[in-house]
């Protein structure tokens, strides 16, 4: 047991007593208490700093994570835990109903994946919580036997409710000014949307809430925005999809914004290549493929999807209140 | 070192289960802290983890001994051990001798970060509001001798803008419950008095707000805000 240093112990502590941080506060951070070293200068103690971090929270099932919201394509870095017991359980500050009716939102909004990966207020207050509770005896008469706490949940509760989980940043408000997903549920819930048959990213594997869809309606690909910006950005890309459709044009895309010959992050010249890559796994996966993505990046096969019953199972997890939240590690990703 | 890994051996436990051990108290700890807001965590919790499966009587200070030193090198937190002090509730009105209740230790997490560099890059600046008004009612407590009436201590907080039925406060919210919140994360102690007069509550200073790290630093912002608003009268 290597002692952290303070600089290691000053990023913890923000993350555990902030919450999860955006790239631009956390590379702030970094640079602050590391003597105005820019990780994106400085990747390389950048990326060993989170992997001595790392390697001393694996001893408690704990992980120092980045995440992109999906919504915005901000990437953010957090605490997360990776393991469901009894002590997790005690990270959550909702109430049974609470937690109950946060299911509901999710599988709510999930079920709106690979399109707008949100729902409206109203869908939201309306979400039934009912079915979100499992009962030991599921015989004919377990309606009438379910808890009071649940049966009385009143809208009043479930608006005070999705306030406290759009605060705690469980749920977001889209720019639409709709409900979808927080950076905590991205972050602590990815091996669960992962595995719970939730369409995958054509450029990064990771699964889609907000995604542009194929323009051919038979085919079935989808891709983030953030990722098909950069597939597209450069100007020999091709804009056609596997299956030959022309992909259309977002908002605020140039033709042939960037600089061609700007070399990907893999291509850049260094001293000692072979530490450099075998250093970025410290990095999200999340975030090293989006780095990676692009028309030459290696395409990373889809994740094995683990039983349906695993993915109920991290499905059933509290969220936690501020600190190490809950995330089971359901499929691990195979690699070309 | 050594000494820990002998006094393992002689308890016949390999270090994978003394490991499990240790990382349950520490997940424990951690998120209990977040769950209840800093609230002190009983080593009596703690010990159960460790003697739910363990019969033997020295395992469980030694797995809470290296989980407070694990917590420190990876987290820099210090797990302090915090002596619960229990008031005896009296039937006069006279005040109590405190007590020292030698099984009710808990232990808290404190930062061990330069104090600067904890206020700069940690401190949450949007639960600013929490520690302000903690700061606030431990110092008028501290003020009137350690020990306030339930009524002057409104009384005082009314003078700030802050209502007794106030339950939708702009910044806290419920301040009843603000108030009831300190009581559990043991700054103050709460006690019934029974007088010629009926009951009465009374707050006094329960064992966090008398640690040497939280007394310290109040008798010292104290003195910086009497120096401030009396240069600001001198003005």
């Amino acid at each position: 047991m290597a002692p952290l240093s303070w600089r290691h112990h000053t990023l913890l502590q923000a993350l555990l007593s902030r919450g999860p941080l955006s790239e631009r506060d956390f590379h702030a951070l970094f640079s602050a208490i590391s003597g105005g070293k820019n990780p994106a200068t400085h990747r390389h103690l950048f990326n060993d700093t989170l992997l001595k971090i790392n390697k001393e929270l694996a001893y408690l099932q704990f992980e120092l994570r980045a995440g992109i919201n999906q919504y915005d394509g901000t990437v953010y870095y957090g605490v997360v835990n990776n393991i469901a017991d009894e002590e997790s359980k005690l990270g959550s500050k909702f109430s049974v109903p609470q937690i109950a009716f946060y299911k509901g939102l999710l599988e709510a909004i999930v079920h709106e994946a690979g399109n707008d990966g949100s729902i409206t207020n109203i869908d939201a207050l309306n979400t039934r919580i009912e079915n979100q509770v499992v009962i030991a005896d599921a015989s004919q008469g377990s309606q009438s036997r379910l808890p009071t706490s649940i049966t009385n949940f009143s809208l009043s509760q479930k608006e005070k409710t999705l306030n406290e989980l759009i605060q705690d940043r469980w749920l977001s408000y889209t720019p639409t000014g709709k409900i979808g997903l927080g950076i905590r549920s991205f972050l602590d819930l990815r091996s669960w949307l992962r595995s719970n048959d939730i369409p995958s990213c054509e450029v990064c594997n990771e699964a889609c809430i907000k995604a542009s869809s194929c323009p051919n309606e038979g085919c079935n690909v989808r891709i983030h925005v953030y990722c098909l910006k950069k597939k597209f950005s450069q100007r020999k890309a091709s804009r056609a999809c596997g299956c030959g459709t022309e992909w259309p044009r977002l908002e605020g895309e140039d033709d042939g914004a960037e600089d061609v010959n700007e070399p990907e992050e893999d291509q850049v010249p260094s001293a000692n290549q072979h530490s450099r890559t075998r250093r970025r796994g410290v990095k999200s996966e999340l975030v090293e493929e989006n780095e990676r993505a692009g028309p030459s990046a290696r395409m990373t096969r889809r994740s094995l999807r683990s039983s349906k019953a695993e993915a109920v199972e991290a499905a059933q997890e509290v969220p936690s209140a501020a600190g190490p939240s809950q995330s089971t590690r359901a499929s691990k990703r195979r690699k070309n | 070192m050594a000494t820990v890994s002998d006094d393992y051996a002689q308890i016949d436990i390999s270090t994978e289960e003394k490991d499990k051990l240790v990382a349950e108290v520490m997940r424990h700890v951690l998120f209990k802290t977040h769950q209840t807001a800093g609230c002190p965590i009983k080593r009596e919790e703690l010990t159960q983890i460790v003697t739910k499966n363990y019969r033997q009587r020295v395992l469980p200070a030694l797995v809470i001994k290296e989980a407070g030193d694990r917590l420190a090198a990876t987290f820099g937190y210090e797990m302090r051990e915090l002596q619960r002090t229990r008031a005896p509730s009296t039937r006069s009105g006279r005040p109590s001798q405190q007590q020292v209740n030698v099984d009710a230790k808990s232990y808290v997490l404190v930062s061990k970060l330069d104090p600067e560099v904890y206020s700069k890059y940690v401190e949450h600046k949007e639960a600013a509001h929490v520690s302000g008004f903690a700061f606030v009612v431990i110092s008028i407590v501290h003020l009137s001798g350690g020990k306030i009436s339930e009524e002057d201590l409104w009384h005082q907080l009314r003078r700030l803008g802050l209502n007794e039925s106030d339950e939708n406060h702009p910044v806290l919210g419920n301040n009843k419950q603000a108030l009831e919140l300190l009581v559990q994360q043991r700054y103050l102690l709460k006690e019934k008095l029974s007088g010629p007069e009926g009951h009465s509550m009374m707050y006094e200073l329960a064992e966090r707000a008398l640690d040497e790290s939280i007394s310290g630093k109040l008798k010292d912002y104290i003195s910086q805000v009497v120096s401030t608003s009396t240069a600001a009268e001198v003005d």
